[in-house]
């Protein structure tokens, strides 16, 4: 049975599957075990900073997060050094060891206390807080962050309501500096937890180190600085945190400005931002966990990132028209409750497709030090509006604030549209398609032919010597082809069984292949002339009546007539010889009406598509006809008559005829919906698109298609049949990303496809995602479970 | 000609016995059967022709429409054992850099795992 730990329903309703409960609640255990602490300690910040300094001073409070990047670069280096378990776990020891130091340094009343632990409090959720989404990186593929962010996120947001209800329980009014206590040993029990699961996702993937491969040997500050500069994405990424960070600074002045002024609050300030805090969360954490990750699932990333600025777009409004209690309440509500709900989901989903190496040396610099520095650009641009006449009126900090967000709310669009194509870029492409690899790097036709000389060889000089003119005139006698003949002709003992001697006469011919090349243009100009023409067509007829039982003879017919002109009355012939009896005589007299190209050989050549010996052939040979063919090879697809390899072979045929007839040919026979061909007629379809962009294939036919195609794959259990679904969807638009992600899907690793399927989230439109995601993940699932 | 079927963990032998000659086939052939074993969802295919006397161009074109069918669903194919003669034409004619072409069974299905 697989391992749940949660119940069956209540899974379901969070996002969690069967085998990740255990993991889930961990995570979600560890996180709770970061924010409870921090909610304690931020509100003994905030009010050991009020009482001692007061609000006009919290600007520098704000600008001491600048200093938090020493503590970065330590970090960073850290980070560099040791793994991953020792890092996160370590590190809640040492807050917790630091919290006890803090309450001891309180009690000694010691200038600028309060001061150095704000910093303090400010590297704590720093650290702690990225240090988390860390491990959420590591552990999870872009699908399952997807899924579980609501869940997860919403250990973190209990945690804050829980820390904040013990502080207003514990919090004695003057002596908030004793809940540090508290702190600590939610630190210590925080620090057990997460041994608890380094150990399962040790156990889960033995070997397997929890940090990628690819982290840095050594991600100092610069080098973190250095990689978001030169990456336009992580750029965005970093611009995103310094506005929120910006406007959260103004809203929280805005909204602590107001309180401070409201006297029932100022009586026990812990006491008041303490429950202030849980109720606020208790709001966050119900929409993170019943609606993050549903909207997420639904509406996606990019409306996603949306809400927390439009949310506090409106807020603010309200604060500039009625600063009131109610307002500033208000808006601090909703830049909480957004901020560590949607928002924080939203920004670390983001990092998901940026590859590990960059990654982590991104997140060092913009969640460890930006995060923080971003508040005290906020405190100087707050310092320099308060430098203004009226700089202290709440109405103009909250039209600052309006002109950030609509800022904010600009780049939201550049950066929804950036995260689609970072996405993309974890596509590779899987592999070429094996025809034109085939024919790019190596020769197989020639391959063919050698071996046909060479049989030939066995049977007729005159057949043999037909072979050599034949390559010569083709430029295919190449020397090493030249050397493996008169190996081959050597390997065959003494000169008197060479092919080209009277076997009873004398060597006197060496060479014949260089002989034959050198020839060429004679023989040519002896192939055109009318008697050689009249005395040939006479012998042909006397082969083909009388020459029944000589399967060589004709074999040499065969040959001769695919050198001739297309309309001299020897080429003809050809006919004649694709109705033979005899395969090799068959054989040789496809490829010649190849080369003919006589619209009379056209239904012969369609009727050998059914005979296995030759069937190849005679669609190598349809090719060579072109466009010219196209309604024919279309009314075959159509035609019941015809057997469902015999129609495949045409869809092949097709897919290498350049042209709209091709195309509408093809999509005739899609329209009709016949399972036997479907897949051989979308994989012509997607051959046609990938070389010619600009033919156009009716949207209606190919969605109709797609419908098809989901129903079929709800009795599959691969992910490898899904591979037609996205061929079709790449018909209709994008369509190197659907091949690549099609090619991800079917072929790759579960990491790839969940990529592939995130890619799929991002670029299908609503009503096409809500029918084709859930089919494809329920193939992943599947495959997963075998 | 007979072809018979073997597995081994993940990978799908065929063992071709006999000549490969287009007079000689019966209605299935080296590519139906390599086609069946992709439609079951197989991906690693290794023709064996140790037992193979004599091919001709219409078995090369089983081989080559074999190995396409394979690639184009993200599939490998390999050979083993084929003659010299064959193996100096596909040199010749540059598919030795398209196909990966071993002398021994265990070496071709030591490289499905590589």
């Amino acid at each position: 049975m697989a391992e749940r730990r949660i119940p069956a329903k209540i899974a379901a309703a969070l996002g969690v599957r069967a085998g990740e409960g255990a993991t889930a609640v961990l995570f979600f255990l560890y996180f709770f075990l970061i924010t409870a602490p921090f909610s304690i300690v931020k509100s003994v910040r905030d009010a050991s900073y009020l009482d001692d300094i007061g609000v006009r001073h919290l600007p520098w409070a704000y600008a001491t997060a600048a200093l938090v990047a020493g503590a970065v670069a330590v970090h960073a280096r850290l980070q560099a050094r040791l793994e991953r378990r020792r890092l996160l776990v370590g590190s809640l020891v040492f807050f917790a060891a630091t919290a006890l130091l803090f309450r001891a340094l309180f009690a000694l009343d010691w200038p600028g206390i309060t001061l150095l632990y704000w910093l303090w409090a400010n590297i704590f959720v720093v650290v702690l807080t990225t240090q988390f989404w860390f491990l959420v990186n590591d552990r999870f593929d872009p699908r399952e962050a997807k899924r579980l962010v609501g869940f997860l996120g919403s250990g973190g947001i209990l945690g804050g309501i829980a820390g904040g209800l013990l502080t207003g329980f514990l919090a004695e009014p003057g002596r908030p500096e004793n809940l540090l206590f508290a702190a600590a040993a939610l630190l210590a029990v925080g620090a057990a937890a997460l041994t608890a699961l380094f150990r399962r996702l040790e156990n889960a993937s033995p070997g397997v180190p929890l940090r990628p491969a690819a982290a840095p040997a050594a991600a100092g500050f610069v080098d973190s600085y250095r990689t978001v500069r030169g990456d336009p994405y992580l750029r965005a990424l970093a611009g995103l945190v310094i506005l929120a960070g910006i406007v959260s600074t103004f809203i929280d002045w805005q909204s602590k400005a107001i309180i401070d002024t409201v006297p029932s609050a100022k009586v026990n300030l812990a006491a008041f931002f303490g429950q202030f805090n849980a109720g606020l969360l208790l709001l966050t954490f119900v929409f993170q966990l019943v609606l993050t990750s549903r909207f997420l699932g639904r509406f996606g990333l990019r409306r996603a990132l949306m809400v927390y600025p439009l949310a506090l777009l409106l807020c603010s409004g309200g604060v500039a028209a009625w600063p009131l209690l109610g307002w500033a309440l208000a808006v601090k509500g909703a830049d909480k409750a957004f901020s560590y709900s949607i928002h924080q989901s939203s920004r670390e989903l983001l990092y998901i497709p940026v590859p590990a190496d960059r990654k982590y040396r991104a997140k060092i610099f913009i969640d460890m030090f930006l995060n923080r520095f971003s508040k005290t650009i906020g405190a100087g641009l707050l310092l320099f509006l308060f430098l203004l006449p009226g700089g202290h009126n709440i109405r103009v900090v909250s039209a600052a604030s309006a002109v950030f967000l609509v800022l904010w709310l600009a780049l939201n669009v550049r950066i929804g549209r950036a995260y689609g194509r970072a996405v993309n870029d974890r596509l590779g492409e899987k592999w070429e398609p094996g025809e034109g690899l085939l024919t790019e790097l190596a020769d197989p036709d020639t391959a063919k032919t050698i071996l046909d000389a060479l049989e030939s060889r066995r049977r007729s000089p005159s057949l043999y010597a037909l072979h050599l003119y034949e390559m010569a005139r083709e430029g295919r006698l190449t020397p090493d082809i030249l050397r493996f003949l008169d190996e081959e002709n050597a390997a065959l003992g003494p000169a008197a069984s060479h092919p080209l001697l009277d076997e009873a006469g004398p060597v006197w011919i060496p060479g014949p292949e260089t002989e034959i090349v050198s020839a060429g243009a004679e023989i040519r100009e002896i192939l055109a002339l009318p008697q050689y023409q009249n005395l040939m067509n006479d012998y042909a007829s006397r082969v083909l009546r009388d020459g029944v039982g000589d399967e060589t003879a004709r074999m040499e017919l065969a040959k001769a007539v695919g050198l001739m002109d297309p309309r001299s009355p020897l080429a003809a012939r050809v006919d004649d010889l694709l109705t033979d009896a005899s395969p090799e005589v068959v054989h040789i007299a496809v490829a010649s009406a190849g080369k003919l190209r006589r619209r009379e050989s056209v239904p012969l050549l369609l009727a050998k598509l059914s005979d296995p010996r030759v069937r190849a052939d005679a669609a190598e040979a349809l090719i060579g006809y072109g466009a010219a063919v196209a309604g024919t090879l279309g009314d075959g697809l159509l035609d019941p008559a015809e057997s469902p390899d015999a129609r495949r072979r045409m869809a092949a045929i097709l897919s290498e005829t350049p042209g709209q007839d091709a195309v509408d040919a093809l999509l005739d026979a899609l329209a009709e919906g016949n399972a036997d061909i479907d897949r051989d007629v979308i994989d012509a379809l997607d051959r046609l698109r990938a070389r010619d962009p600009e033919l156009r294939f009716a949207p209606e036919i190919v969605r109709a298609a797609a419908g098809r195609e989901l129903a079929r794959l709800s009795a599959s259990r691969t992910r490898a049949d899904g591979w037609w679904l996205f061929k079709l969807l790449g018909l209709l638009d994008r369509h190197e990303e659907f091949v690549r992600a099609g090619q991800n899907f079917a072929g790759g690793t579960e990491r790839e496809a969940a990529y592939a399927l995130e890619l799929v989230d991002h670029v299908l439109p609503l009503e096409w995602k809500e029918k084709v995601l859930p089919v494809l993940e329920r193939l992943a699932r599947a495959e997963k479970g075998r | 000609m007979t072809i018979t079927k073997r597995q081994k963990n993940d990978v799908v032998i065929f063992d071709v016995d006999g000549e490969i000659k287009r007079s000689d086939i019966t209605d299935i052939t080296l590519h139906d059967l390599v086609k069946s074993a992709l439609e079951e969802g197989r991906r690693f295919i290794l023709l064996n022709f140790e037992k193979v006397g004599f091919i001709d161009s219409f078995g090369v074109g089983e081989i080559l429409a074999s190995y396409i069918s394979t690639h184009n669903l993200g599939g490998k194919l390999k050979l083993a054992r084929i003659s010299k003669k064959l193996f100096l034409i596909f040199q010749v004619t540059m598919l030795t850099k398209v196909l990966d072409i071993f002398e021994d069974e265990d070496a071709a299905l030591q490289s499905f795992r590589d």
